[in-house]
């Protein structure tokens, strides 16, 4: 009966979101964030998650009349990005986002080779729209339930949560889990700067009073991706010859791709599904969704040669995952404090600067600012779809911006962003030196995922690690006094030996290969 | 690895767990930044074994000499840029940088240069010192009353 009632409250509490996402402020700012986001999505050197973050101390601003227009603004970069870097992919052969890379393998072939840009749009567009609205559903009705849950944890419970979150950052997904670990190690060390909260005692400061206050992420977050980011594409920027195609997406065309995704929809409705759920676990955002998504809908299709050549599946599919991975990312974020994505990281950051602490309690604490941002997540969609519909060659324009206008710009932003946030010259230097730290990182390829979500989550963790020591005396079987935490840090022990177990597999392999080898060349020597 | 053992040593101090009882829970405030560290320096330790024990060649730092030219071209103007705003101000330094990309980069006519050296300080003005009410950094000649900004 209980789980009736908290099931019908669920559309009351979406009216009142709608309600709150539909003021004309909130309209506004989703508009321009979905606008910003289109624009950077298009744009090949600059990402959503830099956009996201150099807006940050913008949004400050605007969270001191109401943190729900704040959030509204950086979730409609965040979808806004999310179907412009397809624009890019599919008519310029490059990606405009890291989660847009997978769409050059069928996107750019059906758009040049069979002649059909506009079909090509329009089957990633009416995908993610799918995908998305799927996840945004999903969102409604899962995480009330999660955040429910979760008010009954405890300082353990919660620092199995965050041990859990770095576990799955390195034991999934990670290319080389050492770096992985040295960049969480990284993080928390950046976390742990300035005074102690505890003892009062000031850490790693060497005599600067300036870092008396700690490292504060904003300027950090916004030097490693907005600058970073800059100067990584300033490297590749010599690439040179782009091949463009002109293209815009007619009444025919948004015709034949609904009888294309009619006959796709349950590849569509399963990818989004399991790209929901992908998203939900730390460090894997869209990008990681749209790569799962691609090999799922390869997997299952019975004409695995023709991807590769302009598949209409292997667009539709990656598209659902990517966009239902990214919603799916902000669940954590909201119902537990962890970050889904380093997207989903950022936008935490700025929960945190607004004055908000992301976890269960925003549900009850901060009501209206939860409900207005899952209403606003169904009407950015919304919104970029039809945008995305209407306007593609006045976005594909967006392409012809120089450089030598553009660079300078995003860089003046992020430095006079990063100002702002505390009138303090010690962040522009903090933002500059962490922009070169960021640009080595990706030259280097240390995953930078890891070391957002760690210098976010640090303070909880390190606090929830403390407490948990006081009330149990300093013994650390405290992290397995109740069934919740110790499955979690089971979970946790779990996935940070899988690396562990795929070496000794692969070594195996191999060692299996040379036995066979050597044993193929004595019986020919025999 | 320098990094990370530079935080260890300042950290050092309260890196072990305390059985005095005088720190609560037993452990102090260098605990979490010196295992931090130390989990940093140890999988420093692992990478760096592994490039050397490597079999395969690592890339070079740049692909080309264009490349590390490209890279330069931005950041020494931006050290200098940040560096130079405590002097001359967020006016005067982005109306110079704009004009600089322009010119550099860009090969623009000199009334384009100047148009964004004119047009960039002034958006900046408006949008954040008119609409977000933030006052940013005015030059040396601003406090001497012998320019506005």
């Amino acid at each position: 009966m209980d789980a009736l009632t908290s099931f019908f409250n669920v559309f009351g509490d979406l009216g009142g979101g709608f309600a709150t996402a539909l003021q004309p402020f909130n309209i506004l700012m989703l508009f321009v964030g979905v606008v910003l986001g289109l624009v950077v999505g298009v744009l090949p050197g600059l990402g959503g998650t830099s956009a996201v973050a150099i807006l940050l101390p913008i949004t400050v601003i605007i969270a001191r009349t109401d943190p729900t227009s704040a959030v509204i603004l950086l979730a409609g970069v965040y979808w806004g990005a999310l179907f412009g870097g397809v624009i890019t992919s599919i008519l310029f052969n490059i990606p405009g986002e890291p989660w847009s890379v997978v769409l050059l393998f069928d996107g750019f072939p059906l758009a040049k080779r069979r002649g059909k840009p506009g079909v090509a749009l329009a089957s990633s567009f009416m995908a993610s729209f799918v995908g998305a609205f799927l996840a945004t559903i999903m969102f409604t009705f899962f995480a009330r339930a999660l955040a429910d849950a979760a008010l009954s944890f405890g300082f353990p419970e919660l620092f199995a949560v965050f041990v859990m979150s770095f576990a799955t950052l390195i034991g999934l997904g990670a290319e080389s889990p050492a770096k992985a670990v040295m960049m969480i190690g990284f993080g928390l060390l950046l976390a742990s700067v300035g005074f102690d909260t505890l003892t009062g005692a000031p850490r790693l400061t060497f005599g600067q009073t300036a870092l008396l206050s700690g490292i504060s992420f904003v300027p950090v977050t916004i030097g490693l991706f907005g600058i970073g980011e800059i100067l990584a594409s300033a490297e590749e920027s010599g690439i040179g010859f782009v091949e463009r195609l002109s293209a815009r997406v007619g009444l025919a065309d948004i015709i034949e791709t609904f009888g294309e995704l009619r006959k796709r929809i349950w590849l569509v409705v399963s990818t989004a599904l399991i790209g929901f759920w992908f998203g939900t676990l730390p460090g894997h955002g869209a990008t990681a969704g749209s790569f799962l998504g691609y090999g799922l809908a390869r997997q299952w299709s019975k004409n695995k040669e023709d991807f590769g050549k302009g598949e209409i599946s292997g667009i539709m599919a990656p598209q659902a995952a990517a966009d239902s991975a990214a919603v799916g990312s902000l669940v954590p974020m909201i119902a537990l404090g962890v970050p889904g994505s380093p997207t989903s990281a950022v936008i935490m950051a700025g929960l945190f600067i607004w004055g908000l602490t992301p976890g269960p309690l925003l549900f009850t604490e901060h009501h209206d600012f939860v409900w207005g941002l899952i209403a606003s997540i169904y009407l950015g969609h919304l919104l970029t779809f039809v945008i995305c519909l209407a306007g593609v060659p006045l976005l594909a324009l967006i392409m012809r911006i120089p450089y030598a206008i553009l660079t300078p710009f995003i860089i003046l932003i992020s430095i006079i962003g990063a100002y702002s946030l505390n009138n303090s010259m010690t962040d522009v230097f903090i933002t500059v030196v962490f922009g070169l730290v960021g640009y080595w990182l990706r030259k280097t390829k240390y995953p930078l995922a890891p070391l957002v979500v760690a210098i976010v989550l640090g303070d909880s963790t390190e606090k929830t690690l403390r407490q948990s020591l006081i009330a149990s005396g300093g013994s650390p079987l405290i992290f397995f006094g109740s069934p919740l935490s110790s499955l979690l840090m089971i979970l946790a022990f779990v996935l940070l030996s899988l690396p562990l177990i795929r070496a000794v597999r692969n070594r195996g392999r191999r060692g299996m290969a040379e036995v066979a080898e050597n044993e193929t060349v004595g019986t020919a020597i025999d | 690895m320098i990094l990370a053992a530079v935080a260890m040593v300042d950290s050092r101090a309260g890196a072990l767990v305390d059985t005095s009882g005088t720190e609560p829970g037993g452990i102090g405030a260098g605990f979490y930044p010196f295992w931090s560290a130390a989990l940093m320096f140890g999988c420093a330790v692992v990478v760096a074994a592994t490039a050397r024990t490597s079999k395969r060649e690592g890339p070079p730092a740049f692909e080309n000499r264009a490349a590390a030219l490209a890279v330069l071209k931005i950041v020494a103007p931006m050290v200098i840029a940040a560096a130079s705003i405590i002097w001359l101000g967020f006016y005067v330094v982005s109306a110079l940088y704009m004009a600089l990309f322009a010119r550099w980069i860009g090969h623009y006519r000199w009334v384009w240069v100047l148009a964004l050296a004119i047009g960039m300080p002034v958006g900046i003005y408006i949008a954040f010192e008119v609409g977000f009410r933030v006052g940013l950094p005015k030059s040396f000649l601003y406090d001497q009353g012998l320019l506005p900004f």
